[in-house]
């Protein structure tokens, strides 16, 4: 199995790099190198998300943070608890990627563009402006994220996802492996917000800085 | 018809003639719709041979082969665009050198190269009732053999139940019926039954009651050769199996679903495969049509248009665009909102409505047909441990090797239990848990493969279906939008069966060559 495997991630690899022809403007769709198509399975056409496999958006998510992430499936931070259901079906994908692969498959969640996400959650924007308050500091004013402090954007994510992972950090789904101090912190923000009903505020209200 | 009622096409032309197209369309509809009898329907497609009508094909399983195969002999022009590497859907028989490409867990399939050795991991079984199925096996000229689904000399096994020892189906079957019966012939000669009953009606009963149960002439289950004898028999008296304690059989949980199982509607004997497996149907379909299914071209975005509908889709690292007049879109319906589309609201609402379903099936290549040693030739054998069952090949009886079923996981609770451990771990634990049926069960075992329908690349589930009380999302799912169709089994009452999937495509081809007669203005 594992020698048929490699091929397959080393051709993908090849596959990867060159995407647009002579004749393709520059404002063509990024296509996916045939390794990457299984992401686009069930995150959606171009990475756009698809709520009904709980499948979130990733289209244009900053190269480190998806990298990081991935990481951190291999490392037992995420999909290992037997209530991350949606983590559990994506860490064996995650699990067979070399850090040459983890960069290759963040590089093109990076640049490829999709429609912005919808709103779906239900919430009292300004209410979340307040609770956002505790987010600042990490997430920054326009929820565009900070590199230097390790926090991602957060404009450009469903809002379905974001309140799933906040209930999933404030549950200890999420953030609670001893290696994933990063994680540690979210959860003790997550904690921060009193139940669902905030989260939804708070969600609500970064979908409008999005769409500024 | 006859008898003085106008025919349905006589009547279509009426309500054509008064009402205009939309109308006479809208009428066939409803008269399709009402119509549902289980049987084959009689195609009768408008020729539209020459007018240069293009159809597009999302998804190459059985019902967009079908659309193909019958639209092309009406005359339309066909293109099926398949986003996985292979044709055929769920109906896959894995062989030797076969690739599962599952998410994470890609194996490749380590079977002896021998035509026996082969694992129906998809749709493996047809009931004679099943129409369309058995019409297009006819048709295609697919070799089909029987296939035992059910045998009494297979195991029934519980840990909480015999001390977790295995019982023969036969012998557990038998002791039930026999008890049940003792109980009910009891009851009648102590005349307990609010129903009166003349003498004769209850000389006749208790005697359905002792025929039932093999009892004694005194009404009493003191053991029956049903159950398989303790020895004897040929040259000798045969002496019966003492019965079973009663309480010992409602320990076991074989009462509640599997002895049961072979009365179910679709998989009473006898059952059918085609020769050498399942995918010799596809094999047919594909040497029957003209146009080939383009591989892993994976559909990028669908638009309805004013006269058609426009794809788009990449294939190996370029995009392309195809424009139809018509399209069938088989592809799973979880994955319909993650590919930009423009629906309305309602149709892509009752799509993502469905519930996607995750069987799981493991097969082993077994050095030896151990299984043979103990009188069992094909069937099932049953277990309360997660495998459920251990499916025997009907084929290939005194061959060396035999591929077994190990372990078929219904649901998320005992499919999830597999999907979460990789490749090998799944084997071993099947093999542990087939010990209780057969020991020394691990030994025998030279390699496996598992296939975990909800993980598997382009799927990611099987058997969708609604929950209860949805039937107006279906029937907004089984009409078309537009000139798209959604077709496959998951737009049937029989999600996760061949014949689910033809009863769609068949009834989406109707809805067209309804549709195809009233802009024709000839119904």
């Amino acid at each position: 199995m594992s020698p048929v495997k490699r091929m397959g991630i080393v051709a993908a690899l090849v596959c990867a790099a060159p995407l647009a022809s002579a004749d393709e403007a520059a404002a063509e769709p990024v296509i996916p190198a045939p390794e990457f198509v299984y992401c686009t399975t069930c995150h959606g056409i171009d990475m756009g998300g698809n709520v009904v496999l709980a499948a979130p958006r990733l289209s244009g998510m900053d190269a480190w943070y998806v990298a990081r992430q991935l990481r951190g499936f291999s490392k037992g931070w995420r999909g290992v608890h037997p209530e991350d259901a949606g983590g559990h079906e994506m860490r064996p994908m995650a699990a067979m990627l070399s850090d040459a692969e983890i960069a290759a498959v963040a590089k093109y969640v990076s640049r490829v563009q999709s429609a912005p996400p919808a709103v779906t959650v239900d919430g009292d924007a300004g209410r979340g402006k307040a609770l956002y308050a505790s987010c600042v500091a990490c997430h920054g004013p326009a929820a565009a994220g900070d590199r230097e402090l390790a926090s991602p954007p957060l404009t450009g994510l469903d809002d379905w996802y974001q309140l799933e992972q906040l209930k999933k950090y404030r549950a200890g789904i999420l953030g609670s492996h001893p290696d994933d101090s990063y994680g540690q912190q979210m959860r003790a923000a997550a904690a921060l917000l009193a139940d669902e009903q905030a989260m939804a505020d708070v969600v609500r209200y970064i979908a409008t800085l999005g769409a500024q | 018809m006859t008898n003085g009622n106008i025919s349905r096409r006589r009547f279509l032309n009426l309500v054509g003639a008064a009402g205009g197209a939309t109308a006479l369309y809208q009428t066939a509809r409803a008269l399709e719709l009402i119509r549902e009898t289980g049987a084959m329907p009689q195609l009768e497609l408008r020729s539209v041979g020459g007018e240069g009508r293009k159809v597009l094909i999302l998804g190459a399983g059985i019902a967009g082969l079908t659309v193909a195969y019958e639209l092309e002999r009406a005359g339309y022009d066909c293109t099926i665009l398949e986003a996985s590497h292979r044709v055929g859907g769920r109906i896959i028989t894995l062989r030797h050198g076969d690739v599962v490409d599952e998410m994470g867990y890609r194996q490749v399939v380590d079977f002896d190269d021998e035509p026996h050795l082969y694992f129906n991991a998809g749709a493996a079984r047809i009931p004679g009732h099943h129409e369309r199925a058995m019409h297009y096996c006819r048709v295609l000229g697919v070799d089909l053999e029987i296939m035992a689904n059910d045998n009494r000399l297979a195991w029934t096994q519980d840990d909480a139940a015999f001390g977790g020892e295995r019982v023969r189906v036969r012998e557990y079957t038998t002791s039930a019926r026999g008890f049940m019966s003792e109980l009910l012939a009891k009851a009648l000669n102590t005349s307990a039954f609010d129903q009166p009953l003349d003498e004769a009606d209850r000389e006749r009963l208790l005697a359905f009651v002792r025929s039932f149960g093999d009892l004694s002439d005194d009404g009493t289950y003191r053991g029956s050769p049903r159950a398989g004898y303790a020895s004897g028999g040929f040259l000798k008296h045969g002496e019966l199996k003492p019965a079973l304690d009663f309480g010992e059989l409602l320990n076991s949980s074989f009462w509640r679903y599997s002895m049961h199982f072979n009365q179910h509607v679709d998989w009473a004997a006898p059952l059918m495969t085609p020769k050498g497996g399942m995918d010799m149907i596809v094999r047919a379909f594909l040497r029957k049509i003209r146009t080939q299914p383009k591989l892993d071209a994976q559909v990028q975005a669908i638009t309805l248009t004013n006269d058609g509908v426009d794809v788009v889709y990449n294939h190996r690292g370029r995009r392309h665009k195809v424009s139809a007049d018509y399209c069938f879109n088989s592809i799973p319906s979880h994955f319909i909102n993650g590919i930009p589309n423009n629906f309305s609201k309602e149709y892509i609402g009752a799509l993502n409505a469905m519930r996607r379903g995750n069987f799981f099936k493991i097969g082993l290549q077994m050095k030896e047909r151990f299984w043979e040693r103990e009188n069992i030739y094909g069937g099932i054998s049953y277990t309360n441990q997660r495998i459920n069952q251990v499916w025997y090949p009907s084929h290939g009886i005194f061959e060396k090797k035999g591929i077994v079923l190990g372990c078929y996981a219904f649901g998320p609770d005992q499919s999830n239990w597999f999907e979460r451990l990789p490749p090998d771990e799944r084997i071993a634990a099947a093999a542990r848990m087939g010990e209780k049926l057969h020991p020394g069960y691990t030994d025998h075992i030279e390699t496996g493969v598992s296939v975990a329908w909800g993980r598997m690349n382009h799927m990611m589930g099987c058997g969708n279906r609604y929950e209860e009380d949805t039937e107006h999302l279906f029937h907004t799912v089984q009409a078309p939008e537009g000139r798209h169709w959604m077709i496959g089994d998951q737009i049937s009452y029989h999600s996760s069966w061949q014949e689910g999937a033809f009863a769609s495509a068949l009834h989406a081809v109707q809805d067209l060559d309804s549709r195809v007669r009233a802009e024709a203005g000839t119904a």
